[in-house]
């Protein structure tokens, strides 16, 4: 008994035909309320549906290499639709059947479709031309099926006339059928079907089915034919170039057998009837392997999977997709060796050398169709226990020959067998099996003996390794860690079934596997989280930092131990990991094939060195990798490291959100006042009311012009001149309400006073000034109302004068902030201050060792300390002589503004800007000055290229800064819209928009050509500048492949050889001019020269200014030397006449006047600085922009070449956003 | 329905021709096109910068509240200073309220033209909100979503201005000024490769019906947007040829020649002469305050000592 494992499951109408589509996880379904469905199997969506056929749909095929996909129905139509989703259509409809058209299929390599109807004939259609080729005529009944031979020019057909046929269309091939028949193009009708009768004939007509017969194909390799028929039997067939004849029937349907399928790769047979049930056979004994019954659906068409192990069958509710074998291979990994069953063998594979070995075959164990569930090694005593499910599960204990043998061993001489669903090593030499229905454990010795008994605590399906001693059980609703020695429960954990457990390498953790969720718990059980997958999680394995790499059926995922998981990669198929090392995951794929993929580790590793506080290595990350994205800004902040992701971020919006969120009070400061909104204003006055930080809160409520709040702050602390300020404020808006309040918190009566008078309450203005004891005031109040103290009087009881007074001022706090604790520097200001990143070395990637990541975390911290403690005693903390804020009343804060403000325009919030795009779209530092953003360019340059000195680099900056943007003001008198220049125009999508290369390689390889003819022409001084100017621009070039980055170096280093030429060259100059008697210098200069890599033109100027120079100081020898050196380049006849003359006079003289230091046997660099010679194997220091060499003093320095970079700076080198 | 000299003259306006539109001859004052056709002159002189012809065009006793709005627009265009400038605002303020008052006796129209004059001019002021209130996201005044969708197009907002583009499909039908609309929206979204702008400009190159070196600018811009430099700068040119000292047109240049062909010193030449000749240009302001900028972020970059100091 074989398991039949269903994929997938559709409920709909009857499925009258099925078709995988050969590459994709794509099945069609006709169905047979006329529609054709599209799934994706794999995700269990449907894709597309194709509703155009009139009726019942029964045939259905995917083309075998093209988006294409045939259809046949009850309205007697063929269609042929493009099933790419952007132009999904039917693209012609071929019209020729009388009758319902029951099967369709494509030819593997012709335009051809075949097509069998009702109508009793088969046709083959050009699906080029649309046209009818062929009229397959004989059957005298319906067609129910035709198939094309896999290779031979045949075709099968299957009829209600009790017979199957083999036709032979070879004649199809050889002519242009149209024109071969006198019929034509118009031989459609029935009088011409004798027309095509010449290019297919009937091979062999095979008479046995007793009623009619409703499917038949070939076997895709042997000569076999198999058909099902209405008399509930399948019947095999054989043929040979001359004759066909029955081999055998395979009995046991009860009633109709609509399909019968041979398996693709084994040799089994696959059918499925009207008596409900999918059938398995041995297709060498023809018996019934295995039978998959429905309760109510009859099944009426069967599929299978090209090239996988996958079928699918059509049924009167819908269809399911099944596999017949489980594809998850068993293996056991143990140091570097993966030990796993392939094929029925047991194999090792040695991951450090790929070698890849059959240790035992175990093709004796349990069903020859099934391969062994599990695979659990004992390294100690080199054995392994395979299980099995067949025969109700089995296990098979087996040693492992000590090394590859010729013949392979076979488990069963020696293997030890019993039964049981689960058989695992607990000890060296102890194993646990599961009896699921009894419910019992027992643990065995090596000679198979029970020598313990363990009653589960839970109902348990399954059980795994638990580590030393234990057990881990999984039930349907948790997972309980059991001691096997005390007989007890340690922990358990509600998960649902676990299905497969994986340990770390060290055995600290452990992943509990199930269908969509895995439990990361350490190895008591008792930490633990748990993440959750929409899609199936297939297998995982650890990395050695302790991260869970984990593959689902269409992804490669990550998981950190707190439960944060994300994406790896994505796969076509599924597979199973084994080990993951480094960049490169280990796994076996559905044929149990091992396999290697690479993949980029960053992104975990940055997160995994967050969680352990680990600086170095996210600084390490940061600075070698193109990490700035969006998602980790997100995550950083959604982590709780605000302030950590406050350094990635550009945009102000962000920055603001986080400066307030991690409460950086300055830089949401900052970022306010750019962003200028009334919502920014208010959050940030909040966050500084809390830090008691006034002077900002009052800087707030000032920009949003919200008095009210403003006042009570001036009187909170105690700022009474303000107050009187607010007054004025008050009264020049207009707005009493508000100048009575700023008056009571002023204590100032009068204006009170002057307030109530002011908006015609009289009455109370005279009360005001009475029980204030102004009655000077009072009464000038009464006179002015014309009022009489008894109208004012008359209900008001009698009031002495106010004995409360406005409470004075204690502490006048308003120059003084609340202390709060300053914040540390933290490890980035510092790393990533001014884009001043520290050269440094990769921290070695914590390789799971604990003690390590802690100490290297608790030096990051203690570091963190000692910056504490020098900052506070730098800074009080106490801001005293803060400048005094003046508020100014502006005339135009009087308006409505405030107002306005309130009721925006929905949604006329400011977007990102373009250039904000670029930046975030390009690692190029072009990229970045283009969108002006000189600062981020500049730490670019910096970390890629150790620029240091940019000051040269303004008018280079500003040009392309000013070429990316243009202005057009399309309508009248508004200000001009700023529009910014793209590089690529046809790109439009805000996430891949980058500015225009305002410089390209080839402009400045021609001013480098300039810089040639300078030199050519003796203008070393000009040629000096061009070359500079040239390292400059090359500097903001803009790359886009791998082969112009490689031109761009040899552009930097042509030019860095010509700048170092002519500085050496106008050095020797200088001494010949300045100090004449310094021979030496003159003539050693001069040979450096000739060793500078210049084009031969070049090369043959410096060469004859070295013979000169040499010959002048009567250095004949090494004159002689440059001459020959000189004629290598073959110069003018004139100019080698005069090379002869030289090396004839070096023959005659070989000696040397001047002892100089020049070594031309020895390879040497030319140290830019001195230019001295810089022998081979000694030290040196490089230019990290052109790679010249220097010196070893000269590190740290900048380059005197071109006065750009820091010699010996740390430099990551161009980035390639294009791979 | 205007008449047909009236359209030719909106046509102009819209399309940029404001010169030829300042040579206009007024027609007789009894003429129902009178005082359209006057705010049209008027209102090209300010697109051109000249206030003062358009403060003399227009008769300083003048009731017709369009008019006056046009004038303050001007007054507004010509603001030296913050205060002149708000006080002007204030005086569109108010018309913008008189126009909403029950009382107003004016025309839709004259109630759209105000909106759009005061609109221009807050909009001007970078006032984006209160031109968005004032001009009314729900406006059916073609003039008015342009402004709106200008505005949206400047504060990097191309959904919110498709979106008003496609509110306005539905009752504007096919106005050539919602043509400029559509374009203007994909000159700042580079759809399907500046298309739809490139074409719009070329088709009304082509227009028999008017000449302007406004839209040989135009289309040199969104040439450059399309990488096509050397025709970029032959449009350019010629625009320059037509209307020698077209900032607008003199400032593509500028960026045309900086992308190619151009020799560096020439490019550099013309910078010069913009910067000099149009101090108030938005790419000079800009390139300035980028330069200054500059300096800014060099300091943060400490200098190596020199080689010679360390040996």
């Amino acid at each position: 008994m074989s398991v039949m494992l269903t994929k997938f499951e559709s409920k709909s109408n009857r499925v009258k035909g099925l078709a995988f589509h050969p590459t994709q996880p794509l099945l069609a379904a006709a169905l047979h309320n006329g529609s054709v469905q599209l799934w994706n199997y794999r995700m269990g969506v449907l894709v597309d549906r194709f509703d155009e056929h009139e009726g019942p749909v029964r045939g259905v095929a995917f083309h075998p290499s093209r988006a294409l996909l045939a259809t046949g129905g009850d309205d007697y139509k063929i269609k042929v639709w493009d099933i790419r989703p952007q132009n999904r259509r039917c693209l012609f409809t071929l019209h020729g059947h009388l009758d319902y058209v029951r099967t369709v299929q494509f030819h593997h390599e012709m335009p051809w479709i075949l097509s069998c109807s009702d109508d009793q004939t088969i046709r083959i259609w050009n699906s080029t031309s649309r046209q009818c080729i062929a009229v397959l005529t004989g059957h005298s009944h319906y067609v129910m099926s035709a198939q094309f031979h896999p290779k031979e020019d045949l075709v099968v057909s299957a009829s209600m006339d009790q017979t199957v046929r083999v036709w032979d269309i070879s004649g199809l091939r050889k002519g242009s059928p149209n024109s071969g028949g006198p019929g034509g193009v118009g031989g459609n009708g029935p009088g011409n079907f004798e027309t095509f009768d010449n290019f297919s004939t009937v091979k062999y007509v095979l008479e046995g089915h007793d009623r009619g017969v409703n499917y038949a194909m070939f076997h895709p390799t042997l000569p076999l034919i198999i058909s099902a028929g209405d008399d509930r039997v399948i019947k095999i067939w054989r043929m040979s170039e001359t004759k066909a004849w029955e081999v055998d029937s395979c009995r046991g349907h009860f009633n109709n057998v609509s399909s019968a399928l041979f398996h693709p790769k084994h040799e089994l047979i696959v059918s499925c009837g009207e008596d409900k049930t999918v059938r398995v056979w041995d297709l060498a004994k023809r018996t019934a392997i295995q039978t998959f019954r429905r309760e109510h659906d009859r099944f009426w068409v069967l599929a299978a999977h090209p090239n996988l192990n996958l079928f699918a069958a059509g049924h009167d509710n819908g269809l399911i997709v099944f596999k017949l074998e489980r594809e998850r291979p068993a293996f056991s990994v143990h140091q570097d060796t993966l030990y796993y069953v392939r094929d029925k063998y047991v194999r090792a594979y040695d991951f450090t050398n790929g070698s890849d070995i059959g240790l035992l075959s175990v093709r004796k164990f349990g069903s020859p169709y099934m391969p062994p569930r599990t695979l659990s090694f004992n390294p100690a005593e080199r054995a392994v226990i395979l299980t099995i499910s067949s025969d109700n599960g089995m296990y098979e204990l087996t040693n492992l020959p000590q090394q590859a043998q010729g013949e392979v061993k076979d488990s069963s001489v020696d293997g030890k067998k019993g039964s049981g669903q689960c058989a695992i090593f607990v000890a060296r030499n102890r194993f646990a099996v599961l009896n699921k229905a009894t419910q019992l454990i027992e643990v065995r010795d090596l000679a198979n003996s029970v020598v313990k008994s363990i009653k589960p605590p839970v109902q348990t399906n399954e059980v795994f390794y638990g580590g030393t001693a234990c057990l881990i059980l999984s039930s349907t609703t948790s997972v309980v860690l059991y001691d096997i020695q005390q007989q007890k429960t340690i922990a358990e954990v509600n998960s649902p079934p676990v299905k497969y457990v994986v340990w770390s390498a060290d055995g600290a953790m452990v992943a509990l596997m199930s269908k969509h969720t895995i439990t990361i718990a350490n190895k008591t059980f008792t930490q633990h989280s748990m993440i959750h997958e929409t899609i199936r999680i297939k297998s995982g394995a650890w990395d050695d930092a302790g991260v869970f790499i984990y593959s689902t059926l269409n992804h490669v995922k990550y998981c950190l131990p707190q439960g944060d998981h994300g994406v790896i990669c994505t796969l076509d198929n599924p597979v199973y990991l084994t080990r993951v090392k480094g960049k490169t995951v280990y796994c076996l794929d559905r044929s149990a094939r091992p396999r290697t993929i690479t993949f980029d580790p960053t992104e975990y590793r940055f997160k995994l060195a967050l969680l352990k506080n680990n600086y170095e290595e996210m600084l390490y990350i940061i600075r070698t990798s193109t990490l700035l994205g969006q998602s980790i800004i997100s995550y950083l902040q959604q982590k709780g490291f605000p302030e950590i992701a406050l350094h990635f971020v550009q945009d102000t919006n962000t920055r603001f959100e986080l400066a307030i969120e991690c409460g950086n009070l300055d830089v949401a400061m900052e970022t306010a006042k750019t962003i200028n909104r009334p919502e920014c204003w208010d959050r940030l006055a909040q966050q500084a009311l809390k830090q008691g930080n006034h002077k900002i809160v009052e800087k707030a409520y000032q920009q949003t012009k919200n008095f009210d709040k403003l006042s009570f702050l001036y009187l909170a602390t105690g700022s009474a001149d303000k107050l009187s300020k607010m007054q004025k404020i008050a009264d020049a808006r207009g707005d009493p309400m508000s100048r009575f309040h700023n008056a009571l918190y002023a204590g100032d009566v009068e204006a009170r006073i002057a307030v109530l008078r002011d908006v015609g309450l009289h009455p109370l203005a005279y009360i005001t000034a009475k029980t204030n004891g102004l009655e000077e005031l009072a009464s000038e109040i009464l006179e002015a109302a014309g009022l009489t103290q008894a109208d004012a009087d008359e209900d008001v009881p009698p009031y002495g004068p106010s004995t409360l007074k406005t409470p004075p001022v204690v502490t006048p706090s308003t120059d003084l902030i609340w202390p709060s604790i300053p914040q540390g520097e933290n490890f980035f200001d510092r790393a990533l201050a001014n884009g001043q990143l520290e050269g440094g070395v990769e921290p070695a990637y914590v390789n799971g060792d604990a003690a390590v990541s802690a100490s290297s975390a608790l030096d990051a911290w203690a570091k963190e300390e000692e910056i504490h403690e020098e900052l506070e005693t730098e800074e009080g903390g106490w801001e005293l002589d803060a400048d005094e804020e003046e508020f100014e009343p502006a005339a135009e804060a009087i308006e409505a503004a405030v107002e306005e403000e309130e009721e925006l325009g929905a949604g006329a919030t400011p977007g990102v800007s373009e250039t904000e795009l670029w930046i975030r779209n390009s690692p190029l530092a072009a990229d970045h000055v283009a969108a002006g953003s000189f600062d981020t360019a500049m730490q670019l340059l910096n970390r890629q290229l150790g620029i240091a000195n940019f000051v040269l680099l303004k008018p280079l900056f500003l040009s392309i800064y000013r070429s990316s943007h243009t202005y057009l003001s399309p309508v009248a008198s508004l200000p001009p819209l700023k529009l910014h220049v793209r590089r690529n125009p046809t790109e439009s999508s805000p996430s891949r928009v980058l500015p225009v290369a305002a410089r390209s390689l080839q402009s400045i390889r021609s001013e480098l050509v300039e810089g040639y003819r300078h030199v050519s022409g003796n203008r070393l001084a000009d040629a000096q500048s061009t070359f500079r100017s040239v390292l400059q621009a090359l500097l903001l070039v803009v790359l886009s492949s791998d082969d112009e980055a490689k031109q761009w170096r040899d552009t930097v280093t042509a030019a860095r050889e010509y700048l170092l030429g002519v500085s050496i060259e106008l050095e020797r100059r200088r001494v010949v001019e300045e100090e004449p008697d310094n021979v030496r210098r003159n003539l050693e200069l001069a040979a450096y020269f000739t060793q500078c890599e210049l084009q031969p033109p070049h090369m043959q100027i410096a060469l004859r200014s070295a013979i000169g120079a040499f010959a002048k100081a009567n250095n004949q020898a090494h004159a002689a030397r440059f001459a020959k050196r000189l004629l290598e380049l073959k110069p003018d006849p004139k100019i080698v006449a005069q090379a002869r003359q030289r090396i004839a006079a070096g023959d005659r003289n070989p000696r040397n006047a001047v002892d100089i230091s020049y070594d031309e046997f020895t390879p040497f660099e030319i140290c830019a600085a001195t230019y001295t010679p810089i022998y081979k194997g000694s030290a040196s220091v490089q230019c990290p922009y052109t790679h010249a060499a220097y010196l070893p003093q000269f590190k740290g320095a900048l380059d005197p070449l071109t006065n750009l970079a820091e010699i010996g700076a740390a430099a990551s080198g161009l980035p390639a956003p294009w791979s | 329905m205007e008449s047909s000299e009236l359209y030719h003259v909106k046509q102009q306006f819209i399309l940029g021709a404001f010169k030829a539109l300042t040579a206009l001859e007024l027609p007789d004052a009894s003429s129902p096109d009178y005082a359209p056709t006057l705010l049209y002159k008027a209102r090209s002189y300010i697109a051109l910068n000249d206030t003062t012809s358009a403060l003399q065009l227009i008769p300083s006793d003048t009731e017709d509240i369009t008019l006056k709005a046009a004038a303050s627009l001007a007054r507004s265009v010509a603001a030296s200073n913050l205060s002149d400038q708000e006080a002007v605002l204030e005086e569109l303020r108010d018309f913008s309220v008189e126009i909403e008052s029950e009382d107003f006796e004016g025309s839709e129209k004259e109630k759209a033209v105000v909106r759009v004059l005061a609109g221009t001019a807050f909009a001007r002021a970078g006032e984006v909100e209160e031109a968005l209130e004032t001009l009314g996201t729900e406006t059916e005044d073609l003039e008015a979503v342009a402004i709106i969708v200008q505005i949206y197009l400047s504060i990097n907002r191309p959904d919110l201005a498709k979106k008003q583009f496609e509110r306005s499909k539905r009752w504007a039908e096919d106005d050539l000024l919602l043509q400029l609309i559509e374009s203007n929206i994909g000159l700042v979204t580079g759809k399907d490769a500046y298309l739809n702008t490139s074409s719009f400009y070329t088709e009304q190159i082509a227009n028999p019906s008017l000449s302007s070196p406004h839209l040989l600018t135009a289309r040199g811009v969104t040439r450059i947007l399309r990488n096509e430099i050397q025709e970029a700068k032959s449009d350019l040119e010629e625009s320059l040829a037509q209307q020698k000292d077209d900032v607008e047109a003199l400032a593509a240049f500028v960026v045309a020649a900086g992308l190619g062909g151009t020799k560096p010193s020439e490019a550099e030449e013309l910078w010069l002469r913009l910067e000099k000749e149009h101090p108030n240009h938005p790419l000079v302001v800009d390139v300035t305050q980028k330069a200054e900028l500059f300096d800014e972020s060099v300091a943060k970059f400490p200098v190596p000592p020199a080689a010679a100091t360390v040996a």
